[in-house]
């Protein structure tokens, strides 16, 4: 009878237990994990601050950043092929459309239409195109000239991005002097920030002036992204970033962030540059990483004069498409607790974006709106920025 | 008792056509199947349909899971009769039930929310209204899917609940279809009520300006959640989808089936979900800060706020995919044991098969379903494919009675009695010993959660998912 009583003791001893093991988990899920006191154990960020120089100063040229001219047919576009993650090489867009239709291309047959005629002829191969792609009038393109002032006053010039209309973005070589600079092999680097159209589909364009230039791009580049590369001309080895800091030049580094893209594109490249006495500029293409990911990430993993965030330039990649969310105004509220002083935003930013940072009182440059671009509200075509 | 008056779900047993592994290995491969098949037909961006945009795919999945519940849970199959469900061919009935809900879907979609809502009550509903103020047509469709997609996320909750934590009362009694247009209409009355005090400001923000006269700019959570975005509600909704689900079938309504009151036992059970979905929720929120560091407000991704909350509900669904395969397909296994201790096996079983789905999908997913790598991605929800794949779950065991792998019996009157047993329950009866050893699982329990609260930075640190 004793042993009997122990056998049925233990019994409900384990179906207490079983049903404490669970409750008592939950229980602590719910009570702790979201305190104060779950927070305070938390270790605080260790900085590894690497030292990447100084350099005087950073003066911005906007070649373009008008990537596109009608929003409607841009977001138009991609809706009808099937949405943002649909494949960008299968869009059927300029330089790389093979006349089938939405969603129908493939980056073989668009190439294989003009191949022969990069990049020594680009108004040609640019007609072919233009009767192959869904809306050929509107690609412009994004891209901007670095001329980086050493400490000891020599200027050393780079360009970020590429643009994607070669009609478009030629003349806008033109208009601010790259093509002679390219030809004059004034530039020493093309850093290509993302593998999206509007930043690397003109290549063709910087390798018609110059085949040879050195050329990073990030190591989620995609095949089709390579072998473009090769059918556009270019005669030197691309190098793969695959480190998340290079530095370029004193007080200059390429930042590597791994994010998934639309359309079927991984990775963004950045610049940071230490402006001497200033602090950190961040200059972006789109900035798919978040313009505060990058911050922090500097923040964390570079060493810049007076330890301050001091000027922003590029694209932001906000409202690209006029669209909204709120976590848009996430970044709107918090951006002002960074401190940045000078804010060249445009292209992806969107209006609406430069609108409320406005209207949040927040350092914004404004712009001339001159050569297609739109506002005033931001940096346009031809506008310039100084940091230092 | 017998089997007329209770549900179609409670009055049959499924039964193995095969013995061994061979049924849940079969069904497996044709779910599976008829996942990928169905998924690049509608959802692939680079198959037929490409509804994955990403919004109106996901519209589209929650809506048609919301049809599910209330075809067979809320409406227990009305129109169709009794005998007609006995008698057809699983493989009919599986196409004609997810027909009319599919239709079901559409009219409901198309007709309550866009035409009747989106015309004559809020404009953000109809995607020809945003349109006319200015929106571009992807964005403009892209906003009402949103929406719509939202109010389904609140339903997949309440719906359920009404039927599994509250039994249907006071209405259980009711014939159909007067039930279930009860239940319907009162669960979406809630959900509406639950959409507005939750979602309504989200969608608000969308505009410029804020829509301030029509909704609270900035909305209440803005402090507690670090975020304005809706994203904190779908987290804890998530849960509350995923723990019902979790008390319906792997927990057989335990503990709080041991009430013997109706009312205090169908009050407990509804907001004991509510209370364990919350702590699930804040524990999921908190996992991620340990593992990929705390959230920086205003960025974007894997370190944004408000794509934490979201993932917190992505996470529950990934729980709830073992939960029912094990319920489904493995006779709920374990059940040779007590049900306190099965339950406790069964919950650390799925979590930890939860965690392998996870990392499966990280790993793997772009290989096949048209997606990208990465885990925070901002048109990617790993939502679509998993309750997608649970839809197809529950055509193949709510429709087709668990075809070809199981067939339907009807079940004895002592099998009917002890389904009665799971909603009032007398195994477990309060003696020393389950105080006695409730109050060391308890400290077990709590045991058990900051040891794994501990290790989570170590797997932060060193456990790469995706290289």
């Amino acid at each position: 009878m004793s042993t009997n009583r122990n056998n049925i003791s233990r019994r409900d001893f384990v179906k207490g237990a079983a049903t404490g093991l669970v409750a008592g988990t939950f229980a602590s899920m719910g009570m702790y994990s979201y305190s104060p006191w779950a927070y305070s154990q938390l270790p605080k960020t260790q900085r590894n601050q690497q030292d990447f120089g100084t350099c005087r100063s950073v003066r911005v040229t906007n070649i373009s950043e008008t990537s596109w001219f009608n929003n409607a047919h841009l977001i138009g576009d991609i809706h009808e092929a099937g949405g943002l993650l649909v494949n960008q090489y299968t869009l059927n867009w300029a330089p790389l459309a093979n006349g089938k239709g939405s969603g129908k291309g493939s980056y073989e047959e668009g190439i294989s239409t003009i191949k022969d005629l990069l990049p020594h002829d680009l108004e040609k191969a640019w007609e072919i195109q233009k009767k192959l792609s869904l809306h050929p009038e509107n690609p412009g393109g994004y891209s901007c000239l670095l001329e980086v002032e050493a400490l000891d006053g020599t200027v050393r010039k780079f360009l970020l991005d590429t643009g994607w209309s070669y009609e478009w973005m030629d003349s806008c070589f033109k208009r601010e002097g790259i093509d002679q600079m390219l030809r004059d092999q004034e530039i020493e680097a093309l850093f290509i920030s993302h593998e999206h159209w509007d930043h690397f589909w003109g290549l063709p364009v910087t390798m018609k002036y110059d085949n040879r230039i050195p050329l990073y791009v990030h190591d989620g580049f995609y095949k089709e992204g390579l072998q473009y590369i090769k059918d556009s001309g270019y005669k030197g080895e691309p190098v793969i970033v695959n480190k998340p800091v290079t530095q370029i030049a004193p007080g200059m580094a390429l930042l590597k962030f791994d994010v998934p893209i639309i359309n079927r594109v991984f990775g963004e490249t950045s610049l940071a540059f230490n402006i001497k006495d200033k602090g950190l500029v961040l200059v972006s293409g789109c900035n798919h990483q978040g313009i505060l990911q990058f911050a922090d990430f500097a923040f964390t993993n570079l060493k810049y004069d007076n330890d301050k965030f001091y000027g922003i330039y590029g694209g932001l990649h906000i409202s690209p498409f006029e669209d909204w969310d709120p976590k848009y105004d996430d970044l709107v509220i918090a951006l002002g607790q960074w401190g940045f002083e000078l804010i060249g935003c445009n292209h992806c930013t969107g209006h609406l974006t430069a609108k409320k940072f406005v209207e949040a009182g927040y350092p914004v440059v404004r712009g001339t709106a001159r050569f297609r671009s739109a506002s005033e509200d931001y940096l346009g075509n031809g506008d310039k920025i100084t940091f230092g | 008792m017998d089997n007329s008056s209770v549900s179609y779900l409670e009055s049959r047993k499924l039964v193995k056509r095969w013995s061994g592994p061979i049924p849940a290995l079969v069904n497996t491969f044709l779910i599976l199947a008829f996942f990928y098949a169905t998924w690049w037909i509608f959802q692939d961006p680079r198959g037929l349909m490409r509804m994955y945009t990403p919004y109106v795919g996901y519209m589209v999945c929650r809506w048609l899971l919301i049809l599910f519940i209330w075809l067979a849970y809320i409406f227990d199959f009305w129109p169709f009769k009794r005998s007609w469900l006995n008698k057809t061919h699983p493989l009919i009935k599986g196409a004609v039930l997810t027909l009319v809900s599919v239709a079901a879907m559409i009219i409901l979609m198309k007709g309550f929310f866009v035409e009747i809502l989106g015309n004559f009550g809020i404009a953000y509903f109809n995607p020809d209204r945003l349109m006319a103020m200015g929106i571009t047509e992807f964005y403009a469709i892209e906003y009402a899917a949103e929406a719509i997609m939202m109010f389904a996320a609140i339903a997949s909750w309440l719906s359920p609940s009404w039927v599994v934590a509250c039994e249907n009362a006071p209405w259980q009694k009711l014939g159909q279809p007067a039930r279930g247009i009860t239940i319907v209409l009162v669960t979406f009355f809630l959900s509406m009520i639950v959409y507005f005090v939750t979602m309504h400001s989200h969608m608000a923000i969308l505009f410029y300006p804020w829509q301030k006269f029509t909704a609270i700019c900035p909305p209440y959570w803005e402090e507690f959640a670090n975020t304005v975005s809706g994203n904190f509600h779908i987290a804890w909704i998530m849960c509350c989808t995923v723990v019902v689900w979790l008390y319906e079938t792997i927990w057989e309504r335990y503990p709080f089936n041991l009430i013997k009151h109706d009312g205090l036992r169908r009050v407990t059970s509804f907001f004991g979900i509510i209370a364990i979905a919350v702590a699930l929720c804040f524990f999921l929120f908190y996992a991620q800060d340990l593992v990929w560091g705390t959230t920086i407000r205003g960025t974007r991704r894997l370190m944004a706020p408000d794509w934490r909350w979201l993932h917190v509900g992505e996470m529950a669904i990934f729980w709830l995919v073992p939960t029912l395969f094990l319920n489904f397909y493995c006779n709920n296994w374990p059940t040779k044991f007590s049900r306190p201790v099965n339950v406790c096996i069964r919950t650390l079983l799925t979590a930890a098969l939860a965690v392998v789905v996870y990392v499966i999908y990280y790993k793997t997913s772009h290989l096949f379903l048209g997606t990208q790598k990465g885990f925070s991605h901002p048109q990617q929800f790993p939502m679509i494919p998993m309750i997608w794949l649970i839809n197809i779950f529950l055509i193949n065991v709510w429709f087709m009675d668990g075809w070809p792998g199981w067939k339907a019996v009807q079940k004895t009157e002592a099998e009917l009695e002890n389904h009665q047993n799971d909603v009032v329950a007398s195994d477990v009866k309060w003696t020393q010993g389950i105080a006695k050893g409730l109050g060391i699982g308890l400290v077990a329990g709590a045991l058990l959660y900051f040891a794994i609260i501990k290790a989570l930075p170590w797997v932060g640190a060193n456990i790469t998912i995706i290289k």
